[in-house]
């Protein structure tokens, strides 16, 4: 019990503040519906990122809010029923760049704390 | 966003992520899940579908008001499980804030709604001031003489004009229609910067006599009367037996103020709204009467950037250079008064309205008070239900919302319901309304009444849940889940809170109360004080005479003398008599008497007031004569005069008044008046205070076109009605008789406006009597529950019951003891606001003072009666058993 309440939170905690990242550096692909952005986010962590509903939709909407991403209710080829397509705007390409190198900048500082490299004195 | 909007963006939502659980499901199923499994684990995956909802509404930023609508529905749910609360509480709101919303229309329309003329701020009224004369009246009304000189000679006006208001008939078949006109100069449409909307206004030369025979129509008058006859421009009406050429309609929008003047003033009547303009021409005798004439209403609008006190300084120059050129006999240091016409016609009602809006806030307050009280005691009733919430991690703020969400809900429904009743309530204002403030059209609720009732009801709010909220933000969890006692005991401090309410509440009724006592008691002296004069069996007319068939005094007086004759055969009829003026309904004609040798300039003349009567005046409402006689119509033609007792003492101190003489105007050339008896003074002007002095001359000497007719009868007066209009008509039949009333309704009358008060102040002080009581029953009855056991110990123990009605009684009656104290300091303080509303009543009369306290004892007493039988009747046994 307590082992999965700690496992949850660890994810939760990796997710948080990134999951807008993941998900536009997801859409970079091309457009997706809310399921498949988190099974893509799900499937390419090897299942490490569970995907919580409860975080993607409101994420997602958030976005949208912000202008980042756009939606459009569309039929894919082969299904003969819509799904709500969420697509990349130039402006979130720009924010993706933006978030991007600070999440870099960021884990670059974490590891040099993390894995000192040992200079020669 | 709108409601829409976001009703349609939730749909969408929805409908995403039920496709969205749709994939998954499917998904499940292509792993080789069951149907039915795959369901379950689609379900699982997705988790609580209202939570993400929730927190995609949040990310849209809408949260707030969800949790608003929710916070109502919530709030009105908790509430229709206690309707007794919830009728109490609102309609405690809704009367005060309803109560306090219509008199504050009232209020704004007298003294705050701007006059509906362009730029209102620059128009004065001016009013002169003759040094001499001002121990009796300190301004008076406009000579035509001074004004033709300021119009000539000021730099600070845009224009100026002086008029006059009256009533004539209009139109002659049959009984003609009583109108209202204002006889005005020609600059009146500039002053007020208002055209007509068909035709034009006066020229220069229509303010001539001879040319004065034109008339500009109101609105209404042209609408009701002509149809609105497009084509009226050039026609003639009968305008007071004259033809007048129509030569101008106001528009629609335009209303004129009832300019009243000295000859009208304490006139209780309402007087006729202005529906006629005609130019108003000084015949040349009346323009070179440099210092009689007295007589009119002075209106101007102020240059721009010219303040009143430049105006005034400009004015009072020329009244300077006009007071040095007066003859010697009629010396005066002359000077004007300059008031801007809003606050002249405001007047005198300032006081009382104030008063009426203090004691109305008074009501709101103790409404207020009582309201926060109940909510006390239910937010102590519910303090474990909050100890819990706070123990589940409710945040303090969460809990404040928690708390005030009701008391909005409350106050939302009580205002929006004492909106409602304030709409009802101010239409029926309207006749309480001052008569020169009454032109505006009919009184209603607008925005500034609306937008009342809507900071009211925010305020109670604020007010009346502040208390509780601050309770709960500082819920203890650990002591009150700690607290033995499953009945939740109310602490300490929220006790106190309550008992300071009822004290508020005590201290405001006790002033409401002896306020009201206080006016109760004037009107009941006014009603009882020694009029000098009776009312029974008695009753008046008013009768206006067409000045084209009654054109001088010989006319008038032989029409009123067989109006008389055939009054005294109708059978029933003790005495009829003529008067100039009902007692009651005003002053009038005003002059100096100078007695025989006496040579002062004529200005400093003493001033009084004048009547023409026939001669059963006296007889017919008992007017005492004290010596001499009364003159009869032997007497026919002769000048003789009764004097008012004050009028003999101050004329001939210490001398015999009979048979001595005097004249008004020049003795050389008038005819001297023999004083033939003295009357008793009395009070026939205005029952607050006795008149001056008083003469009465003959009708025969002088008759105006409008005069009174009083009778006395031996039967019932008000089948007499019908016979007095039926015998002058007989006279007569075209002439009108305005009003038929007895005079005990006419004395009743003029004192309407300290009734209209006393009756809202007794209004508002029962509510607030019983809204205190029932505050000292909420506590006291609150206290009883609480002390159940303590109590029952008690009795255990060998109390008998008169110590526990002792006890409840203590407690109940510490803090309206407190109160009164309070509320006496309170009216006391407001004395000098009431006192000047008062007549023969000290603001500080113990009796009134102890009985009002009594009253608040009594209703306090009684109110902690009922739980302390409760008290008493507490079982012992029942008591310590029931945990």
């Amino acid at each position: 019990m307590s082992s999965m309440v700690k496992q949850a939170q660890q994810r939760a905690g990796l997710l948080q503040g990134t999951l807008d990242m993941l998900i536009l550096r997801t859409l970079l692909y091309g457009s997706a519906h809310g399921h498949q952005i988190g099974k893509h986010i799900q499937r390419t962590t090897n299942e490490f990122l569970q995907m919580q509903h409860g975080s993607l939709y409101p994420a997602l909407h958030r976005l949208e809010k912000r202008g980042w991403i756009s939606a459009k209710w569309e039929t894919p080829p082969d299904r003969n029923r819509e799904f709500k397509y969420y697509r990349l705007t130039d402006k979130g390409r720009k924010q993706l760049l933006v978030e991007e190198s600070q999440w870099k900048q960021m884990s670059e500082a974490v590891a040099r704390v993390m894995w000192p490299v040992v200079e020669e004195n | 966003m709108r409601w829409w909007q976001i009703k349609k963006r939730d749909e969408d939502l929805e409908r995403e992520l039920r496709s969205d659980l749709e994939l998954e499901e499917a998904e499940q199923r292509e792993n080789g899940l069951s149907p039915e499994e795959a369901r379950y684990a689609a379900r699982r995956a997705f988790g609580n579908a209202a939570l993400i909802r929730e927190q995609t509404h949040e990310a849209w930023g809408w949260a707030n008001l969800e949790r608003l609508s929710q916070d109502v529905r919530y709030a009105a749910r908790q509430l229709r499980r206690s309707p007794g609360f919830t009728a109490v509480t609102v309609a405690t709101l809704a009367l005060g804030i309803g109560a306090t919303t219509a008199i504050f229309t009232l209020v704004y329309d007298v003294m705050l709604r701007p006059l509906p003329f362009a730029q209102p701020d620059r128009l004065v009224t001016i009013e002169e001031r003759v040094a001499e004369w001002s121990n009796i009246y300190p301004t008076l009304p406009v000579s035509a003489n001074h004004f033709t000189f300021w119009q000539q000679h000021n730099r600070s006006f845009d224009s100026m004009a002086v008029m006059e208001q009256g009533s004539v008939p209009l139109g002659a078949n049959g009984r003609p229609l009583k109108v209202g006109v204002l006889w005005a100069t020609p600059g009146i449409f500039s002053v007020l910067q208002a055209q007509p909307l068909l035709g034009r206004a006066f020229s220069a030369s229509e303010a001539q006599p001879g040319n004065e025979h034109v008339v500009v129509l109101m609105y209404d008058l042209w609408r009701e009367q002509f149809g609105g006859d497009p084509g009226i421009l050039g026609k003639t009406v009968l305008l007071n037996g004259f033809s007048c050429m129509v030569v101008g309609v106001m528009p629609q929008s335009f209303h004129m103020p009832s300019v009243q003047t000295l000859a009208t003033i304490g006139d209780r009547n309402r007087v006729l709204p202005v529906e006629v303009l005609e130019p108003l021409a000084f015949s040349k005798d009346t323009l070179a009467e440099d210092m009689g004439d007295l007589n009119y209403f002075g209106l101007a609008r102020l240059r721009p950037g010219v303040s009143v006190a430049a105006a005034t300084a400009d004015l009072d120059a020329l009244q300077h250079t006009i007071g040095a050129s007066l003859p010697a006999d009629e010396t005066a240091t002359l000077s004007v008064a300059l008031t801007p016409f809003q606050e002249l016609l405001i007047g005198s009602n300032r006081k009382p309205l104030m008063m009426l809006l203090a004691a109305v806030a008074g009501l709101l307050l103790v409404g207020c008070a009582n309201v926060a009280n109940l909510l006390l005691a239910r937010a102590a009733a519910r303090r474990q239900q909050m100890a819990v919430a706070a123990a589940l991690g409710a945040r303090r703020a969460e809990m404040v919302r928690m708390a005030l969400r009701e008391t909005a809900v409350l106050a939302a429904a009580g205002g929006g319901l004492g909106l409602l009743l304030a709409a009802g309530i101010v239409p029926t204002m309207q006749r309480y309304l001052p008569p020169a403030l009454d032109f505006r059209g009919s009184l209603h609720l607008d925005w500034a009444g609306a937008g009342c009732a809507l900071l009211l009801a925010m305020l109670t709010t604020s007010l009346a849940g502040a208390a509780p909220a601050f309770m709960v933000s500082r819920t203890a969890p650990l002591e009150v889940l700690h607290s033995e006692s499953r009945v939740a005991s109310e602490s300490r401090g929220s006790r106190n809170v309550r008992r300071i309410l009822v004290g508020i509440e005590v201290a405001m009724s006790v002033a409401l109360v002896l306020t009201t006592c206080l006016l109760t008691a004037s009107l009941v002296n006014l009603m009882r004080v020694e009029r000098g004069f009776t009312t029974e069996r008695t009753m008046t007319a008013t009768i206006d005479l067409p000045i084209e068939t009654y054109p001088d005094y010989q006319h008038r007086a032989a029409f009123y003398k067989e109006v008389l004759d055939r009054m005294d055969r109708l059978p029933g009829v003790e005495h009829a008599a003529i008067t100039s003026i009902l007692p009651l309904t005003g002053d009038g004609w005003v002059d100096m008497a100078r007695v025989a040798g006496d040579s002062r300039p004529f200005t400093q003349l003493p001033l009084e007031s004048f009547r023409s009567v026939s001669p059963e005046y006296f007889s017919t409402i008992h007017l005492k004569v004290l010596s001499g006689q009364v003159f009869n119509q032997s007497d026919w033609g002769r000048n003789l005069a009764l004097i008012s007792e004050r009028t003999a003492k101050t004329l001939w101190p210490g001398k015999d008044p009979v048979r001595q003489q005097f004249s008004r105007g020049d003795p050389a050339t008038a005819k001297p008046f023999t004083v033939v008896g003295v009357v008793a003074n009395a009070r026939t002007i205005s029952l607050s205070k006795p008149d001056p002095m008083l003469i009465y001359v003959p009708y025969w000497y002088r008759c105006e076109p409008e005069a009174g007719l009083v009778m006395r009868t031996r039967q019932d007066p008000s089948e007499m009605a019908d016979a007095i209009r039926q015998t002058i008509w007989s006279v007569d039949h075209n002439v009108p008789v305005p009003t038929v009333r007895a005079l005990g309704s006419v004395v009743a009358d003029s004192l309407a406006n300290q009734r209209f008060e006393m009756d809202l102040l007794l209004l508002f002080a029962g509510n607030a009597l019983f809204l205190a009581g029932l505050g000292v029953y909420g506590v006291v009855m609150y206290s009883v529950v609480q002390r159940y056991r303590e109590i029952g110990l008690r009795i255990a123990l060998g109390a008998q019951r008169v110590n526990v009605y002792r006890l409840v009684l203590r407690d109940g009656l510490l803090p309206v003891a407190g109160g009164a104290v309070a509320g006496v300091a309170l009216a006391f303080g407001l004395a000098r606001l009431v006192s000047s509303l008062l007549f023969q009543v000290s603001p500080y009369d113990p009796m009134l003072t102890a009985g009002a306290v009594c009253m608040l004892l009594a209703v306090g007493t009684a109110a902690c009666l009922l739980p302390a039988r409760r008290a008493a009747a507490v079982e012992p046994m029942q008591a310590l058993r029931a945990e």
